[in-house]
């Protein structure tokens, strides 16, 4: 309590200083709270609650978990979510990890610097906009794919009509558009790798591929981990592209935890069933983020 | 301190401009209408025209706000909820936004009863909530006529002035129009389906069928589903839907939506409501075609409406009576017939329903030759969307071969109930 008060009628220079500090970070702080601290907490208390908006709210205890665990179109959703996820993430982030070596070789860094805002720019696309090119790539009769296809005397395929294809091809516009957000990320962690390590390396006798397993790979640690928990939270929260395409279709085959969510709250106006599918997507993010620093985070020192 | 003054100077400069440019009289008031009509600009823009109009004798002049259609529901209830920027008058549907939600105000008894008396009688129930009005009807002819290629039926061998008046017609009918390639597979169908997009929409395109084989979604006080969505008319009809693609291969899921598969002239006819024909003849004018009656099985399909829409009144704005004295100004043969024809829709009154307008489309006839057949069920639930989309699951199911009809409806049947009773 004295070190609040301390830092409205700072006493010392250390006062001072920790009263900066605190302005300084007080409006990230605010923001971070409005926007993120209440919203959770009205969501975790609005899973309580059966809620009329323009009406009364009642609380209903447990009875609304039941309700959304127990229904199987909630599954259904999750289980699209998790192979989409199975889907995008290793081959984003493998891709990007190739991408960023790939990169990091060419000795022109005007050259590096220009293939690098070439797969940045998707990323630099909004979502649905993202989505829409693809849908058109993706169009059965007039699609670029399916020319190709036809080209190479193929016959076309059903990309985001049939059951089987729709989430792999939904996959595909994910690593696109991710790809070059983890390749910079990549490419700024190897350019942060002291030169030093290769020449040792080198002089010891290893191989390019000793030099890749035992050098690089180790000291990308921090960002494959960081990198691997961001695709994670991206792929679970995917909901544009989803719905500026095939609307979770057909048949239900592309329908997210996300897009069900909004379904629920928007279409249904069930606030308390989306405030319970918001708290259990947080929570498993939440818990595979903890345990993916846990297992697989390391201590990296240059 | 030079720079004190010049600072000050500056200052003193800025607030002379800012007390310059501020307005010397109060800006005229405004009525905010909110549509997600999107497709209907010119229709919207009547709203304004006529605005200019009622300011002169109210004071309040109107401002149209186009909501896109795509999460419409979402800006609605975080304005309405949230009264800040919420509008006067916004367009939706009755049973939603004053069922489920107690956002709208109850319409004037003299509104009411011009309105009631006004509308055709399939119409009569669109707007209301538990008897009472709130909503003016918009929109006549939310519901699917058969569109026919005239050029493909010609090619067919069939007379597209003989259209098919029967299930069992039509479907010899899709037979005879559908072309399938070497491996078995149609390159142009007889009727193209709706299989993709959100259940409730596939839910709509599904209806007639169910209507024309007897069957009901929900009972009749929108109360259950057990015992009409998984009725055996309802089974039969879902299964006579699901072989159109599976059976007959007169439908296809790998076509696209069926309005772009008519209009590429890869199949022969499609349900669709009255305003497909605008859309038609500006994309894709080269297609040939006629509007006619759904086929009848059991019964006729009816002119009906699933998406009901209207205009009312926010209960929490502020200018209400002026909101509702706008919709009395508007309340008129006149202006009915002169806002949808501007879009080239049809009107709603009854009495412009015979218009020279309304008797020059392609549609006159077929209209009015389901207007005659009875009112299909109608489904004006505060739930109805939750329930089109468990319903919808179960058709696109159906359609995708992951199940059969009756379990599928069965499921869908006990999940309905379940909403219903919540």
């Amino acid at each position: 309590m004295r070190g609040v008060l301390r830092l409205f009628a700072p006493r010392s220079y250390m006062d001072r200083q920790r009263r900066a500090g605190l302005l300084f970070v007080l409006p990230a702080l605010v923001y971070f709270g409005l926007v993120f601290l209440v919203p959770l907490v009205e969501s975790v208390v609005g899973s309580f609650h059966r809620i009329v908006p323009g009406g009364e709210s009642r609380f209903v205890g447990l009875r609304l978990y039941q309700r959304v665990f127990t229904d199987s179109t909630f599954w259904q959703a999750v289980a699209n979510t998790v192979s989409l996820l199975l889907m995008s993430v290793p081959v984003t982030v493998t891709l990007a990890l190739a991408v960023a070596l790939g990169l990091h070789r060419l000795r022109s860094v005007m050259a590096r610097s220009a293939w690098a805002a070439m797969y940045f720019l998707p990323f630099s696309v909004s979502l649905v906009a993202a989505a829409l090119i693809w849908q058109w790539m993706y169009d059965p009769l007039y699609g670029f794919l399916n020319h190709l296809l036809g080209l190479a005397g193929l016959p076309p395929l059903p990309w985001l009509q049939s059951l089987e294809l729709v989430r792999p091809s939904l996959a595909i516009v994910n690593v696109w558009v991710r790809l070059g957000f983890d390749t910079v990320i990549f490419l700024a962690a190897l350019q942060a790798i002291p030169a030093d390590y290769y020449e040792a390396a080198s002089i010891d006798g290893a191989s390019a591929r000793q030099a890749l397993l035992r050098v690089t790979l180790p000291l990308l640690n921090p960002q494959i981990v960081m990198v691997t928990i961001l695709e994670l939270i991206f792929n679970f929260k995917m909901f544009a592209t989803v719905y500026a395409t095939t609307q979770g279709g057909p048949a239900g085959a592309s329908q997210t935890v996300i897009m069900l969510l909004y379904d629920t709250a928007f279409k249904f106006f069930r606030l308390g069933d989306a405030s319970v599918m918001a708290v259990f997507v947080f929570a498993s993010l939440l818990l595979v983020t903890l345990v993916q620093w846990r297992l697989f985070r390391r201590e990296v020192e240059y | 301190m030079d720079g004190v003054r010049k600072l000050a100077a500056t200052a003193g400069l800025v607030l002379a401009m800012v007390w310059a440019a501020a307005p010397t009289s109060a800006q005229p008031k405004k009525l905010i209408f909110w549509t997600h009509w999107e497709q209907n600009p010119e229709f919207n823009k009547y709203y304004e025209t006529r605005g200019r109009d009622f300011a002169q004798k109210s004071g309040y002049e109107v401002q149209v706000v186009t909501i896109p259609y795509q999460g419409y529901e979402a800006k609605y209830l975080a304005a309405l909820i949230g009264k800040s920027g919420a509008p006067d008058i916004f367009m939706g549907m009755t049973h939603h936004w004053c069922g489920q939600y107690d956002f709208c105000d109850r319409m004037p008894a003299d509104l009411a009863r011009t309105w009631d008396d006004h509308l055709p009688k399939y119409m009569v129930n669109v707007g209301k909530w538990k008897g009472v009005r709130y909503g003016t009807p918009i929109e006549h002819g939310n519901f699917q006529q058969m569109y026919l290629d005239v050029e493909l039926f010609r090619k067919a061998g069939l007379d597209a002035d003989k259209p098919p008046r029967t299930l069992d017609d039509w479907l010899a009918a899709m037979k005879k129009l559908t072309v399938l390639d070497a491996k078995g597979e149609p390159t142009q169908v007889g009727f193209a389906l709706r299989h993709k997009g959100h259940p409730v929409g596939i839910t709509d395109k599904f209806l007639p069928f169910a209507h024309a084989f007897g069957a009901r979604m929900l009972s009749p006080t929108l109360e259950t589903a057990t015992g009409f969505a998984n009725s055996p008319e309802m089974v039969a009809a879902l299964g006579f839907y699901a072989d159109l693609v599976h059976k007959h291969k007169v439908a296809s899921l790998a076509f696209p939506t069926p309005e772009d598969a008519f209009g590429q002239k890869r199949a022969a006819t499609i349900f669709r409501e009255s305003w497909y024909f605008g859309w038609l003849k500006k994309n894709a004018p080269d297609v040939a075609f006629k509007v006619v009656a759904l086929p009848c099985g059991k019964a006729c399909p009816g002119a009906g409406a699933l998406f009901p829409w209207t205009n009312m009144v926010y209960k929490s704005s502020a200018n209400k009576a002026a909101a509702w004295d706008f919709i009395r100004f508007l309340s008129n043969p006149k202006d009915d017939l002169d806002q949808h024809q501007a879009q080239g829709i049809l009107p709603v009154w009854t009495v412009n329903l015979d218009s020279p307008y309304v008797k020059a489309r392609p549609d006159y006839a077929s209209t009015q030759e389901m207007l005659r057949q009875p009112v299909p069920p109608e489904y004006y639930h505060p739930k109805s969307n939750e329930l089109a989309t468990a319903f919808g699951e179960a058709v696109v199911a159906a359609l995708y071969g992951r199940g059969q009809p009756r379990p599928l409806l069965d499921e869908a049947a006990a999940k309905m109930d379940r909403i219903l009773k919540d």
